[in-house]
This record gives structure tokens, C-alpha cells and sequence, in this order.
């Protein structure tokens, strides 16, 4: 008995359907994925849901979704359910990692800045 | 005695003369006659004279002499009536006593857990005058009825604790539910699908949760899970607010940041959960529900205003009727007819721990549930810091985490082994300590990076040592910039380490 009362002691009364409000994060999948990149654009204000303002401070330099949920040990749906909020209000900002094909080549740059260094 | 005497005295001349007179009477007739008859007949009528005399006086001596012992069997029946009637009157308010007093005590003081034969001894009595065969009856009725009731009593707490037993199974298999439900919901965090399932039959779970919860504590015991440690007040009211239904329409406004000791945590997460529940119940599904605690003179108060129709004086003395009745103890074999089950409970358990709870109406037109947490159920919030939530205590992880864990206190929250894992000590250590390896990963399997600007989110606990860089506004492009001159090999001059850091980690991310 004791043992079990130990183990209940780990978790929180609280349950994540309280903390995103019943979503599920299905209809904020498209705005984010795993390395969307996160950066406050305010702070923390004492009347935020605590989740909302730990996003806000953590994310002082910018984040990806997956580093936010791990932060939080919060699973990545509920962080982006939080992550649209806070979007919604504008309070963050989110930036699309850069795909991987308009980046060049990196043979290409190093070819080109030869190339410059040889004029 | 006296009284008796003298009558005795008084009396006994009448006899004397009863017997006396007729006899006299006979002689003088007698002697008359003599004198009036001739003498060769007076022999004759002195024979007869003499002989009626003595025959009158016979006869008078015998009815005196009986006339006496009627007096005197009058005279000891009297007695023996009234002693008879004392008697009588004895048994009879013995008798009252037993039906308005003895019995009605006894019952209770057998109620409050004393045993049947201490009771019995305590209200013993021996009274010489109602006789020892009334006393014997009424030691046998009362043992009797005392024994009913302790069968009666054993019965129903029998009944109680089966009712408590199948209530701590139910919750143990609903809390091993709702610990499996959280690992699922973190490992299928990443589809929405499925968690959205989860999420829902996580709901469900609370919900049964919560049902037996309110039979265990119907039944005398307390509701399921003890916090060994001070939770904090919005967590305890987030708490109540996942187990009910309709928990979307309750607003929860900002509270203080205190906590509720360990042992008062549940109870009240549970009264709570109660309240919320009636609130959302008997008002319309499109109105919000408020929750929110403010701090009095006497504790917190916090309050749940629906936006329902208001309770009448009539309905509204109703319900803290049920709430008082339910202090007073309840008994399970009415709960049938209670369709308010919450309010009971509510009850149970603000008596056991000190809650107040009224029942207002509501500025909003509804009710306004109010529950006074006692001060001394109040504690400051924990050193976790602002350890709302699931998330903050993450926030604040590395340095209070460290510190508690050396300390030999309780782990913070949200610090749950993920199963699985690596072992998160070496990951908590080297956080809280110096230079985090790159490589290192989160419990969750991510790759770590340590972060140039850690002290900032982390409320600076690894202090003075670590030189902190100032922490500016950082613009997303900005970063780029950066990640690109680290393509370049062109190591900017300050921040360097870092910025490599987040480099490798950037390409982990890829």
C-alpha cells in the first residue's frame, strides 16, 4: 500500500485535457511541426496559464516544438495547442525551419566564395 | 407506627362495649324479670336469665372478637395495598425511564463505539422496592435491544466497509488507468489522432475516479490519494476542475500562489470537484462556470458562481440542509433517494477537514458556491517557485530540482520517470552543474542542447560562477544570421561555444 502511495505521489492532480482545454492539438498540427522554431515576442503576464507563461519564458531566444515540449514534459500536442494560443494572441512568433532545398549546397557556397576570393 | 397505635387504641374500647352492652342488657332483662315473676317460677327464670345471658354473652364476646380480626385484617390490607401501590409506582416510572431515558442513551452512547457490556454495566440499577423479577426483565430488555442494535450497527459497518473496499479497488484500478493513460499521452503526443482519443478516455477515467471516490468517502473513509507534499492552489483547482464533465465551461481566474498541505490536497481537490460538478450541472450548457480563491481573514475562498437559475430560499435551504445532515453522518442505505450525491459528500468531507461551504445566489443570477479553506490547511507556495502546473516545475527544473534531490526531498513535479529511459540523474547533474555535453538527451529522447542563455529561464540557481550573458531580445532572423556565419567558419568573437552548441544542434534537429 505504501509503495502504491509513493507512486502517487509522482504525477499531479491535474490532467492535460485540463491544460489544453479538451483540444487536441489535431486542428494547430498544420501551423506546427516537430522543429518549428519559437520565439517570445512578449513576457509573462501573472494572469496566463502557467504552461502559456513557462512557453513565454523559456522561449526567450527562439525554440523548436520538439526543445518546448521536452522543456515542459508536456507531449508535443498539448504544446502545440498552447503554441497556437499564444499565436493567436501574438504573443509568440513561429518560423518555419528553412527547407532543406532552398538552402545551398554546401559544395556550391564553398565553390563560390573560392570563386569570389580568387577575383 | 403512631398513627396506627392510636388508632389501635380508639378502637378497641368500641368492641369491648359491643360485646359488653348486649350482655348487660340481657342481665338487666334477666334480673327484671326475675323480680317481676312469682317465686315458685323464678328458679325457672333465673335458669333462663342465666343461661341467655351467658349465651348473648357468648355470641357478643365472639362477634367482638371477630369484629377485631376484621379490624385487624383491614388494617394489615391497607397496608399491603399501599405498599403494593408504591410499589406499582416505581415500576411504572422505572418503566418510563427505561422507554425515555435509558434506552435512547444507552442506544447512543452504543453508536459512538461503546461496547455492549460496558453500557449495560454503567446503566445498571438495583432498586429493592420493584422486586427482583422486574429488575431482571428490565435488565433483559435492555440487553436486548442493546444487543439489536450492536447487530444492526455491525451490519451496517460491515456493509460500509464492503462499500469502502470495492470503492479502493475501483480507484486503484483507475489510477493505474490514469498513470497509463499518461504515459500513452506522452508517448502518442505527436498524433493528434490518437491523442485526442486518449484524451478522452483519460476523461472518462476521472470520472469514474471521482465516483469512487464519493462512495469511499460516504463510507467513512477518505477519498483515494494522499500527497505526501504541499500542493499547490491552482493546481488543486485544476484538479477538481479535470474530473468533472463538462470541465471546458469552468474559467478558472488567477489565485494566489500558496498551497494546500499534503493530507487536506485531495479532500478538498474532491469537495471541489463536487461543487464544480452541481454548478455546471443545474446550469445551462452555454454558460461559464467561475472558479476563483481569494484570500481571507480566515484562509482562502473560493468561490464557484454558475450562471444557472438562482436557488430559491426554499431550494437553497434544501441543499445546506443535505450538507449539514451529511456532517452529521450518513447512512448509505438512504443514498438511494439522494439524487444530490455531491452535496453529501461535500459535507463529509468539510466536516472532517474544517471546510466552510455556503450556498449564495450569485451576482451572475445563479448560484455562488463558497468554500473557506482553514489557515491552517494553507501553506506558502513550495520552493519549486511558480511550480504550477505540470509544465513550470520543467521551467525551473535544474537547479531546485538538484537542490531537492540532494536534500533527500521529494522529487518536483513533472519530474516523472519516463520508462524506458536513461536515467535522468546524470542528465539533472550535469544541468545543474558545469558544461553540459552537446550530445546529451532530454528523458524523452530528444537531443539536448545546452542553451547559451540558461540562467535566464532557470531563475539563475547555479548563481555567481557562470558569467550570464545579457540577455537581449533575440530576433529569429538574428539567430539565422548566426547559425549561417557558423557555416561559414567564421567564429563571431563573442558567444562562440554557443552558438557551435546550437549549431550541432540545429543539424541534430535536420
Amino acid at each position: 500500500m505504501s509503495a502504491a502511495d509513493q507512486d502517487w505521489d509522482e504525477d499531479s492532480p491535474e490532467r492535460l485535457y485540463v491544460i489544453t482545454r479538451g483540444r487536441s492539438g489535431l486542428a494547430e498540427r498544420t501551423t506546427f511541426d516537430l522543429v518549428t522554431l519559437i520565439v517570445a515576442r512578449s513576457e509573462p503576464t501573472p494572469t496566463m496559464q502557467p504552461e502559456h507563461a513557462a512557453i513565454l519564458r523559456i522561449c526567450g531566444s527562439p525554440l523548436s516544438v520538439a526543445e518546448i515540449s521536452a522543456h515542459l514534459r508536456l507531449p508535443m500536442s498539448v504544446v502545440t495547442v498552447l503554441l497556437a494560443d499564444l499565436l493567436a494572441e501574438k504573443r509568440i512568433e513561429a518560423r518555419a525551419r528553412v527547407p532543406k532545398a532552398i538552402l545551398p549546397d554546401h559544395a556550391l557556397l564553398e565553390a563560390v566564395i573560392h570563386g569570389l576570393q580568387k577575383l | 407506627m403512631l398513627r396506627a397505635g392510636s388508632s389501635l387504641g380508639g378502637r378497641r374500647s368500641a368492641p369491648v362495649l359491643v360485646w359488653l352492652l348486649p350482655t348487660v342488657v340481657t342481665v338487666a332483662a334477666a334480673v327484671v324479670a326475675v323480680s317481676l315473676t312469682s317465686t315458685g317460677a323464678r328458679a325457672g327464670v333465673v335458669w333462663c336469665g342465666v343461661v341467655g345471658t351467658a349465651a348473648v354473652g357468648i355470641v357478643a364476646a365472639e362477634a367482638a372478637r371477630r369484629g377485631r380480626a376484621l379490624a385487624a385484617l383491614r388494617e394489615q390490607h391497607a397496608r399491603q395495598e399501599s405498599e403494593l401501590r408504591y410499589r406499582l409506582a416505581r415500576q411504572q416510572t422505572e418503566t418510563v425511564r427505561l422507554a425515555e431515558v435509558t434506552l435512547p442513551e444507552t442506544v447512543a452512547r452504543l453508536q459512538r463505539g461503546e461496547f455492549t457490556e460496558d453500557v449495560l454495566k454503567a446503566y445498571e440499577s438495583y432498586d429493592g422496592v420493584v422486586g427482583p423479577e422486574f429488575q431482571a426483565a428490565r435488565h433483559a430488555v435492555l440487553r436486548t435491544v442493546l444487543e439489536a442494535v450492536d447487530n444492526e450497527e455491525g451490519l451496517r459497518e460491515s456493509a460500509q466497509r464492503a462499500f469502502v473496499n470495492i470503492a479502493r479497488r475501483v480507484q486503484a484500478i483507475v489510477h493505474r488507468q490514469a498513470q497509463d493513460l499518461r504515459e500513452m499521452e506522452d508517448r502518442h503526443g505527436n498524433d493528434p489522432a490518437v491523442f485526442d482519443d486518449l484524451l478522452r478516455l483519460d476523461h472518462g477515467n476521472a470520472l469514474v475516479g471521482r465516483l469512487a471516490d464519493s462512495i469511499a468517502v460516504l463510507g467513512g473513509a477518505r477519498p483515494g490519494r494522499q500527497w505526501s507534499r504541499a500542493v499547490p492552489l491552482y493546481s488543486v483547482l485544476r484538479g477538481g476542475i479535470s474530473r468533472i464533465l463538462d470541465y471546458q465551461r469552468v474559467e478558472l481566474h488567477p489565485v494566489s500562489e500558496v498551497a494546500v498541505v499534503g493530507p487536506a490536497a485531495e479532500p478538498l481537490i474532491h469537495a471541489l470537484a463536487e461543487l464544480l460538478d452541481n454548478a455546471t450541472r443545474y446550469s445551462p450548457p452555454h454558460t461559464n462556470v467561475h472558479l476563483t480563491a481569494v484570500e481571507v481573514q480566515t484562509g482562502i475562498a473560493i468561490e464557484i458562481e454558475d450562471g444557472g437559475l438562482s436557488l430559491s430560499e426554499e431550494g437553497r435551504g434544501r441543499a445546506e440542509r443535505m450538507l449539514r445532515d451529511a456532517q452529521e453522518g450518513i447512512d448509505l442505505n438512504d443514498l438511494g433517494e439522494t439524487p444530490r450525491l455531491g452535496l453529501a459528500v461535500v459535507g463529509r468531507l468539510a466536516q472532517e477537514y474544517g471546510f466552510q461551504v455556503s450556498l449564495r445566489p450569485s451576482a451572475y443570477g445563479g448560484v455562488r458556491a463558497v468554500l473557506i479553506v482553514p489557515q491552517e490547511l494553507i501553506t506558502t507556495a513550495p520552493a519549486v517557485g511558480r511550480a504550477h502546473g505540470i509544465g513550470i516545475a520543467a521551467g525551473s527544473r535544474p537547479g531546485s530540482a538538484a537542490a531537492l534531490r540532494s536534500a533527500g526531498g521529494p522529487r518536483p513535479w513533472g519530474a516523472k520517470t519516463v520508462p524506458g529511459v536513461i536515467a535522468e540523474s546524470p542528465h539533472r547533474s550535469s544541468a545543474a552543474g558545469g558544461p553540459a555535453a552537446v550530445g546529451e538527451q532530454t528523458p524523452d529522447g530528444l537531443p539536448q542542447r545546452r542553451r547559451h542563455a540558461a540562467s535566464s529561464w532557470t531563475g539563475a540557481p547555479e548563481g555567481a560562477g557562470v558569467p550570464r550573458p545579457t540577455p537581449a531580445p533575440v530576433q529569429p532572423g538574428m539567430w539565422l544570421a548566426a547559425f549561417h556565419e557558423g557555416v561559414n567558419g567564421n567564429a563571431p568573437s563573442s558567444g562562440g561555444a554557443d552558438h557551435t552548441s546550437e549549431e550541432s544542434a540545429g543539424k541534430g534537429e535536420e
